[in-house]
């Protein structure tokens, strides 16, 4: 199929040399994988998916593998460039269309996709996000070229509305036939084996994680005179923020001394502004404040200003927000809904059904503990919490993923348009399997124009054995648009 | 001493490496490409006139004919002397600096010359380029206030476009006498 069928040079080097990981973590492998992560979102854009890549990819280098990423340019930001690690970046020159995802035909990525495929002899393609076009893109190639595949969702659909129906749809089709499926909680793997009808023996659960060292409790920034509710989130339908704005005027007429710190930024600000107008809370002492949009680097810094937490969401796949604020020592209120009720163990957790007479009820209690001084000390909770979800566990569940993926075959093109034609629909079956056929024949095309042995094989910088780390030549740092190969031998 | 080698570049098509060591602290690097085949010329002559013959029985103006035959002919001229570039070559002397040479295949030479002074290092580096990434040499230029900085990136080789093995070649003799001058100048 491609270029690891025949005699071609594809067959990944470092499946030959095993390399150990550093320090007391050292597991010998005998198999190390080349991962190519792809979405439109990395940094320097913000957010979970962002920083989920980065921290498994920071682990799964630590752990001996070979890793880049591949993403779309960020204004200046296009090229080759090298984090932490050696870990290497692509960004290119594809056009955005909306909310930071490229647009799409399905094949203009093709020439530029496959050859740093073939350059940098990935073995794994690892796609994130289905909001991310160039992620789905990379699937569709991949699996042209007889590459194997894996898809990290990180977020729930609804079932009713057009464009869910649409995106499910598209989901359908990139997914038929991708070899292993990443959700990170149950009820985002429910959700995707529905969306997506999947086989639910392919899809496996693997929670995010948190750093615990940027999240540490501070007991002595937090007011004990009065008791101080903390919410981070971004002030949206789907956070919940109606209902927020439901429970405010009722505890804070029933307890004199409740105050509440918003942080975060969005369209229903301006309800919060409303109800702190109406009801006055803004007068004499501040009792609700917002704060408007928070850096990454600062929501430890609020959150440890308060005594309890509280989610209002919704929906949610994976609520991050909570594990950070149990991680800061603070009793965690929330609504039960998606894949919340799997985070935390309930007597870290006060769960409420998604109203505001039930959540009144919930902060009741939790301002009940708290005044009759029945619960563990902060520095406690963090001990239990950072326990829960390291990046270290992420990669290690992650590379069994792979481990299985690797061992896999790779469905041939007549299976693959089989494949498409019964389980996406008549229509959009026959439609992306004459794609398919066409994605094949491009690539045909490709390999004649410019054939594997006329591409470069990239140097290999990853990791504590990469070719960064030991040379010869002096080591010359630059800034600059440019990244530096400092040859070795 | 001179020595030859052959590489490819980065579409496959073959290239010649000539090296010529003068002494220990001035060499020379040649890249030839192959020169203009006449089944290429003969292939892009026959298009343009087959295509000028078929607009001719088309609207039957005999303007077109001549036109075609104008048409190659200066873009023949054009290629040759602005776009077609035979020879590049590197000359690098550790004491003066580095003087880079591309001649056109009409034999027009253009000449480039940086002093040492203002070389930071010679470096290999990686660019997104036409669909392709590709390994390129370039030279890093100091910059005038901060020494630290770099003001300038040169790329060499740029119409030749060698693939890494050759890259590698000239990037470790011209690190070589690099490293001889830097050893010179701290210890005169």
């Amino acid at each position: 199929m491609a270029y690891r069928g025949g005699d071609g040079p594809g067959q990944p080097l470092s499946a030959t040399f095993p390399r150990v990981s550093p320090g007391g973590l050292s597991t010998f492998r005998t198999r190390t994988h080349n991962i190519c992560m792809v979405s439109d979102f990395f940094y320097p854009n913000m957010g979970g998916v962002e920083s989920h890549i980065y921290q498994l990819s920071q682990c799964l280098i630590e752990r001996g593998h070979k890793v880049i990423i591949i993403t779309h340019a960020y204004g200046t930001r296009k090229g080759v460039r090298y984090l932490t690690n050696g870990l290497k970046v692509y960004y290119l020159p594809l056009k955005v269309m909306y909310n930071q995802s490229t647009a799409t035909t399905l094949f203009h990525s093709l020439p530029l996709l496959r050859y740093i495929f073939v350059r940098e002899r990935v073995t794994i393609i690892h796609s994130h996000s289905s909001f991310s076009a160039m992620a789905h893109d990379a699937l569709f190639h991949a699996k042209t070229m007889g590459l194997q595949t894996v898809f990290t969702d990180h977020s729930l659909f609804g079932f009713a509305d057009v464009s869910s129906v649409l995106t499910n749809k598209l989901l359908t089709v990139s997914l038929c036939d991708t070899n292993h499926i990443i959700c990170v909680s149950y009820t985002s793997k429910e959700n995707t084996v529905l969306r997506a009808a999947l086989n639910p023996e392919i899809v496996s659960v693997i929670p995010n994680a948190v750093d615990p060292t940027d999240f540490t409790p501070d007991p002595f920034r937090r007011h004990d005179s009065v008791i101080t509710i903390v919410v981070v989130s971004r002030l949206v339908y789907r956070k919940g923020t109606d209902l927020l704005s439901g429970i405010i005027p009722e505890l804070c007429q029933k307890y004199p001394n409740l105050n509440f710190l918003i942080g975060g930024e969005g369209p229903k600000r301006i309800i919060l502004e409303e109800v702190r107008e109406r009801y006055q809370l803004h007068d004499r002492k501040i009792r609700v404040r917002l704060l408007g949009a928070l850096e990454h680097k600062d929501v430890r810094n609020v959150l440890v200003q308060g005594h309890i937490f509280l989610n209002t969401s919704l929906t949610e796949a994976f609520c991050m927000a909570i594990v950070e604020a149990a991680s800061c020592g603070l009793q965690v209120v929330s609504t039960k809904v998606g894949g919340i009720p799997e985070v935390l163990p309930e007597n870290l957790i006060i769960l409420c059904e998604p109203s505001v007479k039930s959540l009144c009820e919930g902060l009741e209690r939790a301002i009940f503990r708290l005044k009759s001084g029945a619960l563990p000390a902060p520095e406690n909770i963090h001990n239990v919490v950072k326990t829960f979800y390291t990046w270290r566990n992420v990669a290690e569940r992650t590379e069994k993923v792979y481990d299985r993926v690797s061992l896999e075959a790779v469905l041939p093109m007549e299976k693959r348009l089989d494949r498409l034609i019964s389980h996406c629909g008549p229509i959009t079956g026959y439609i992306f399997a004459l794609l398919a056929v066409l994605n094949f024949l491009f690539l045909i095309f490709l390999k004649w124009m410019t054939p594997d042995s006329v591409i470069d094989v990239a140097i290999d910088g990853t990791g504590p054995r990469g070719a960064w780390t030991h040379h010869q030549y002096s080591h010359n740092k630059r800034g600059g648009d440019n990244n530096e190969i400092s040859k070795t031998r | 001493m001179e020595e030859e080698q052959s590489f490819s570049d980065i579409y496959g098509g073959r290239l010649a490496l000539q090296h010529r060591y003068y002494s220990r602290s001035c060499r020379e690097f040649c890249l030839s490409c192959p020169r203009l085949s006449l089944r290429s010329l003969t292939a892009v002559t026959c298009t343009v006139w087959l295509a000028a013959y078929g607009l001719f029985t088309l609207c039957e103006n005999s303007m077109i004919l001549s036109a075609a035959i104008f048409i190659t002919l200066l873009g023949l001229l054009g290629y040759l002397h602005f776009v077609k570039i035979d020879q590049e070559t590197l000359l690098i002397i550790d004491s003066l600096g580095i003087q880079m040479t591309s001649s056109y295949a009409s034999g027009k030479e253009s000449t480039t010359f940086i002093e040492m002074g203002k070389v930071k290092d010679v470096i290999i580096n990686e660019a997104i380029y036409m669909q392709k990434v590709i390994y390129y040499l370039c030279i890093l230029l100091k910059d005038p206030v901060e020494p630290n900085e770099i003001s300038q990136v040169v790329p060499l080789f740029q119409s030749a476009k060698p693939r890494l093995d050759c890259l590698i070649e000239v990037y470790r003799s011209c690190q070589e006498i690099l490293a001889h001058q830097k050893d010179t100048s701290t210890s005169p």
